[in-house]
């Protein structure tokens, strides 16, 4: 069966190897190797700005942040994706979808996630999409406290609070710790409603 | 070879058992340690299933979030028990297949400690706060050359057994086989590769979303289809009823497959065509399903009354039955107007769970309880414990599916009324956890008559053979599935 064995090992190898080409290595390629793209004069965006912003991500110590998301599970509740309409109503829901009220509402686009080592999409949505959530949430003691203690803000969270994370502080106040300090970081930087060059300014949703 | 039992020479015996002998301590080994794995799963899938229904239970205690426990049941589940046992099916297929002997069981079982090892590693990890909330491929990034490695040293010693087999036509198992022993090494590291490289945040994504709908297509599915395409004939005591089918459904399968998975992030930051052909294929690789599907119907048809008594039969037929159902409900969940709603929604918790457990594991189990008896030289002690781990087990996979499809439409309809407070999709989407909870529960009490009888079987406690076991009848009441079902063996050997 040696010339038959051969055959379809070379079948094999063909039937999955295309689809490995066009969806993982040359996607992949093109991605990794993307230039930022300049705005245009018409966007009325600072002279050097570029799309996407090179600080974008890298915001304190988010990429500390990141794994702490990561390790946490987060992604299992809460997904980082902002669908265009066709693909759900993702849009619609308040704040989702960036900065309604500047006009800067959208889809996510692969851009926002420059600079993030793997982009943490998401598994389900028990939890709100945070891939703005750093626009709908203004402060950090208000993200504190959501991770301390999140039913003081919904009643009836589901989410699980990250006691953990805080150490009891010298007056019975909790106090962060690094790892806290850095998940916040990382979640505040959540901001993925960027200007995108050459775009007129999107027109605010209607009510 | 004579795929018929009541055609078979006393050369053919011989030969037979020979070949058991030598896979014999590898095989046992991956049954063994893959069922403590899945006894491990299926307790922590309840206790994540509670962490999420009651999350205030022991709040503040960082080892029992949902976010930690979840996916260490779930790696626990796929790496643990279902690949590792997959792997004892496939070695001992591969031999009986190409009638060659194992003549390295040393090295198997080494190869498979240090497998054992990695996952242990990996699920500690992702425990103890190295997880990296990636599905599937939680464990960190240095888990993946020890796994990949681990796996490469087992299969690799599958070619030299394909090589000597003789010549002549080649069995629609052996492709089967074949396939999934060269893809699972190549999916694997391409995830971890771009997912580890950085580089493109989102293709990081993209291609675990791939890698999760690969490896239930181009692991999972051969490895159980090679298993089923075996036993049915066997079982049934009559050949495959299309040849021609069979290869249809494989090669449609293999060509198609490889294009799933972006549709789990439908309208996500890709181009918009990869989730779109994402869905197409789908659709394309539920037609091989059917295809397959059928070809199983028209071999077992007019002696389906062995299902009744052959506990194999009844696990494997079961389990293609599951996933027919998988590949129409992830063809469904593709398109555009349905993934809006049940895409991020309970749904696939139900969907995943169903692929690992309603087909993977449960055809699995039928190989197993096909397998061991022909390695121990002893007959499972009991019929009545193996027809309740076959029913609560189906009535655990029947109640997570359903209740995640129904409870996932509510949710992910409620998320879509995009006035309507996202708290409401909260609290209409969570009292269907509890199905979760029973599920697991069910499935937890079916293993433990399994886990009893495989200990049996490895200690050598098996019953002393007078005619294999049977579901509804007692040992040495009928020699054969066929004769408990009263039908005439059709003695229609290949």
């Amino acid at each position: 069966m040696k010339s038959t064995l051969w055959k379809n090992l070379a079948g094999l190898g063909v039937a999955f190897g295309l689809p490995w080409l066009l969806l993982i290595v040359v996607p992949y390629l093109r991605q990794a190797n993307a230039e930022p793209v300049a705005y245009a004069p018409a966007d009325a965006m600072p002279a050097g700005a570029v799309y996407p912003d090179p600080a974008n991500a890298r915001f304190g110590s988010s990429d500390r942040g990141a794994a702490v998301y990561a390790r946490e599970g987060c992604a299992y509740c809460h997904t980082q994706v902002v669908r265009p309409t066709y693909a759900g109503a993702d849009m619609w829901r308040a704040g989702w979808a960036g900065r309604e009220g500047e006009g800067l509402a959208r889809e996510t686009r692969p851009g926002d996630y420059a600079g993030e080592k793997v982009a943490l999409l998401g598994y389900q949505r028990i939890g709100q999409d945070l891939a703005n959530v750093g626009s709908r949430i203004s402060s950090r003691e208000e993200m504190h406290r959501h991770l301390h203690d999140p039913k003081s803000f919904v009643l009836h969270s589901v989410m699980p609070a990250y006691r953990h994370l805080y150490k009891e502080g010298p007056n019975g106040k909790p106090t962060p710790t690094p790892d806290a300090e850095a998940l916040v970081d990382y979640l505040m930087s959540r901001k993925k409603d960027a200007k995108l060059p050459g775009d007129a300014p999107a027109p605010a949703p209607a009510n | 070879m004579s795929l018929d039992p009541q055609h078979a020479t006393a050369d053919d015996v011989r030969e037979r058992a020979a070949i058991d002998r030598s896979v014999r301590y590898p095989v046992l080994f991956f049954f063994t340690s893959a069922a403590a794995w899945l006894f491990v799963a299926t307790l922590l899938g309840f206790l994540s299933a509670v962490k999420l229904r009651v999350p205030t239970l022991w709040e503040g205690c960082e080892f029992i979030t949902y976010g930690r426990l979840f996916p260490v049941h779930m790696n626990a589940l796929l790496y643990g028990w279902a690949m590792q046992a997959g792997l004892g099916v496939m070695l001992w297929l591969t031999a009986r297949l190409t009638r060659s002997e194992c003549r390295n069981p040393v090295t198997l079982i080494a190869a498979g400690n240090v497998w054992n090892i990695a996952v242990a590693l990996g699920v500690v990890a992702v425990w103890f706060g190295a997880g990296r909330s990636l599905p599937w491929l939680d464990f960190p990034g240095w888990v993946a050359p020890l796994l990949g490695l681990s796996y490469v040293l087992i299969v690799v010693w599958l070619f030299p057994m394909f090589h000597r087999a003789r010549a002549g036509e080649i069995f629609v198992s052996e492709l089967f086989l074949l396939g999934a022993a060269v893809w699972f090494p190549w999916i694997y590291f391409s995830a971890n590769l771009v997912i580890g490289k950085g580089g493109s945040a989102t293709m990081g994504a993209g291609a675990n979303a791939w890698y999760m709908s690969n490896l239930m297509y181009f692991w999972f599915a051969p490895v159980a289809l090679a298993a089923t395409y075996y036993l049915i004939p066997k079982i049934a005591g009559r050949p495959i009823h299309s040849y021609v089918l069979a290869r249809i459904g494989f090669w449609v399968l293999a060509v198609c497959a490889g294009w799933t998975g972006f549709q789990r992030f439908a309208g996500g930051p890709f181009p918009a065509w990869m989730p779109a052909v994402g869905g197409a294929a789908a659709i394309f690789a539920l037609l091989a399903v059917l295809v397959t599907g059928w070809n199983f119907r028209e071999t077992i048809k007019g002696r389906e009354k062995l299902w009744e008594y052959s506990p194999s039969l009844r696990f494997t037929m079961f389990g293609a039955l599951m996933f027919v159902i998988f590949a129409a409900l992830n063809a469904f969940s593709s398109y555009f107007g349905v993934s809006k709603i049940l895409q991020f929604s309970h749904f696939v918790v139900g969907l995943d769970t169903l692929a690992v457990y309603g087909f993977f594991s449960m055809t699995i189990f039928g190989a197993i309880y096909y397998i061991v008896p022909r390695l121990t030289g002893t007959e499972w002690p009991s019929g009545s414990l193996i027809r309740s781990h076959f029913w609560l087990s189906a009535y655990g996979i029947a109640t997570v599916v359903v209740t995640m499809l129904v409870g996932g439409i509510a949710q992910g309809g409620a998320i879509q009324q995009w006035n309507l407070g996202f708290g409401r999709s909260v609290e209409i989407g969570n009292p269907w956890i509890v199905g979760r909870i029973v599920a697991w529960l069910l499935i937890a009490f079916s293993n433990l008559g399994f886990f009893y009888q495989l200990a049996l079987m490895f200690l050598g406690r098996g019953r002393a053979s007078d005619g294999p076991t049977l579901i509804h009848k007692k040992p040495g009441e009928a020699a054969s599935a066929e004769a408990a079902a009263g039908l005439e063996p059709e003695g229609a050997g290949v």
